[in-house]
């Protein structure tokens, strides 16, 4: 075996990367090559030299908004297939002549009639029912006319709600939590009112309702979004049953863990995420906050779940 | 995005599944073998969720995320040196793997198939930051000497040692612009080999190329950060 062979591959023998009969004959050669044995120090030296900059992980925090971010980007984004490879990409093809002042002009008119076409279909069509199929059709309420819900109020002891919305004059509507319409007007105040009062409790009585997928974002788009610290308790509440098999529901009460403002809702979360603290993101949280949180408590909180942890390998 | 970015390709590579992985890890520990990859076995196996994926299923697809990301995220911030553009590149990787997942065939496993998305976005930043010298973790300061922007984040660990930190420091100041004059193949091959302990094999099925290939790159970048390092051996 010559020297130069040697000094070739001797990267390769540092990184383990020799067939076991090279790295024989390399390892013979240095035994009787002092020119080698001190050039394979070297590289192993230089190798070294190379390590002092770890690779080092993803703080937790980052890694949480990295995958909410992405969540967000998935709901709107549709599966590829063979047959969208195929069809013809109007957009592609615009885009390609460039008819930027066209296209602009185009897009501005069916943007126009669109709109009209929508507004005209909220008020004009039935709604299918929301939450539950055991409704049938009834007139809805036109979202398009409301302009805010003034109350919330439930009957003691059953279903019954009213609540109290505002279009052109304030109007009311009377009926029990299984109605469309009923329904319809909690998911639009959780959402949309400017009275948190009235926010919390339309998410107070959502929460009975948590089952429903489209209850559960109005929940999630609630904790992460309301600037209302009691509606953000209120929606993460509703979201505890969740955490265990959703994992966008974990994801949000995780987020909520961290960068919430309020403390009573991030030791809220704390609480919420005990049963999955052994998931590598919860984990890897629970760290970040039991070393240097500044709330002592979630600190103190954050070692106490840290410590149930059994040692992972 | 550029043409390449786009260009996933599905057929390459020789058929491996999940459990080949361990096997491989020995030695050299592929990064899907340690930490966050670690004690996945009592996961749904990633064929399933695959083939749910596959069928619509986001939640699944999401799962199937969870087994990756962090390994991604991870490659992506030590090449790119910034957390913005690692995230662009985690967001871009995996919603083009949600759309291209039902065009995967199972004939490389899905980690080499997912990384070789991630590298190809890699390797357009890195020669975006190439030919438009607009490196944004590299600055100039006012005695017109180039610094690593992130040389200038406070680091909490080393402060014990206020001396020996800055050592470090310096040294890993002088590692980054000798990696930076690696071609940024020469550098990915690097990056995948030494910090982040792949096979070479590994390496060329997710470049596109092959083993040998892979070992005479490798080679060629190490030649080059030794004559770049030289007076620190």
């Amino acid at each position: 075996m010559k020297c130069e062979w040697v000094k070739d591959n001797i990267v390769l023998y540092v990184y383990n990367e020799l067939a076991d009969d090279a790295r024989y004959e390399l390892e013979q050669h240095l035994g009787r090559c002092p020119e080698c044995a001190t050039e394979l120090k070297a590289t192993r030296r230089f190798h070294a030299t190379l390590s002092v900059t770890p690779v080092d992980e993803p703080t937790p925090n980052l890694l949480t908004a990295s995958r909410m971010r992405l969540q967000e980007a998935l709901e709107t984004t549709s599966q590829g297939g063979l047959w969208n490879r195929l069809a013809f990409d109007p957009g592609a093809w615009l885009r390609q002549v460039r008819f930027s002042p066209a296209l602009a002009a185009a897009i501005f008119i069916v943007g126009f009639g669109g709109g009209i076409g929508a507004t005209y279909k909220v008020i004009s069509k039935p709604v299918t029912p929301i939450l539950g199929s055991e409704t049938t059709v009834v007139p809805p309420v036109g979202e398009a006319n409301i302009t805010g819900i003034s109350s919330i109020t439930q009957e003691p002891g059953s279903n019954e709600v009213t609540i109290k919305y505002n279009t052109v004059s304030t109007q009311e509507q009377k009926g029990s939590l299984s109605d469309q319409r009923i329904q319809q007007l909690l998911l639009f105040a959780a959402r949309n009112n400017y009275n948190s009062g009235v926010r919390m409790d339309s998410v107070d009585l959502l929460t009975q309702k948590p089952d429903d997928t489209r209850v559960r974002e109005a929940l999630m788009y609630a904790l992460h979004y309301d600037n209302n610290p009691g509606v953000r308790l209120k929606a993460i509440e509703g979201l505890g049953s969740f955490v265990k098999d959703d994992m966008r529901v974990r994801d949000a009460v995780l987020g909520a863990l961290v960068s919430d403002t309020n403390p009573g809702v991030r030791t809220q979360a704390l609480h919420l995420l005990e049963p999955v603290k052994a998931d590598s993101s919860v984990r890897a949280v629970l760290q970040r906050l039991a070393e240097n949180d500044q709330n002592q408590y979630i600190r103190s909180q954050a070692r106490t779940v840290m410590a149930q942890l059994p040692e992972i390998d | 995005m550029p043409a390449e970015a786009w260009a996933v390709p599905i057929t390459v590579g020789e058929r491996t599944n999940p459990s080949d992985r361990v096997a491989r890890g020995s030695g050299t520990q592929d990064p899907i073998s340690r930490g966050h990859m670690a004690g996945q076995a009592n996961r749904i196996d990633d064929t399933t969720l695959i083939r749910q994926a596959q069928q619509g299923n986001r939640a699944a697809f999401e799962e199937l995320v969870r087994h990756y990301d962090q390994a991604v995220l991870r490659l992506a911030l030590h090449l790119t040196g910034s957390e913005a553009d690692a995230q662009d590149i985690f967001q871009d990787a995996f919603l083009k793997a949600y759309k291209n997942v039902v065009n995967f065939r199972f004939e490389c496993s899905f980690y080499t198939w997912i990384y070789r998305i991630v590298t190809n976005l890699c390797l357009d930043h890195l020669r975006k930051r190439q030919v438009r010298k607009e490196d944004a973790a590299v600055s100039t300061d006012s005695e017109g000497e180039e610094y690593s922007l992130l040389d200038r984040v406070p680091d909490g660990r080393a402060a014990a040692n206020p001396e020996r930190d800055f050592m470090a420091r310096e040294l890993g100041k002088r590692i980054n612009h000798a990696l930076d004059r690696l071609t940024p193949r020469e550098r990915m091959v690097f990056e995948l080999k030494h910090y982040h302990g792949l096979k070479l094999r590994t390496v060329g099925e997710i470049l596109n190329t092959t083993e040998e290939t892979a070992k005479n790159t490798l080679f060629r970048a190490t030649q080059k950060l030794r004559g770049s390092l030289s007076d620190m051996r």
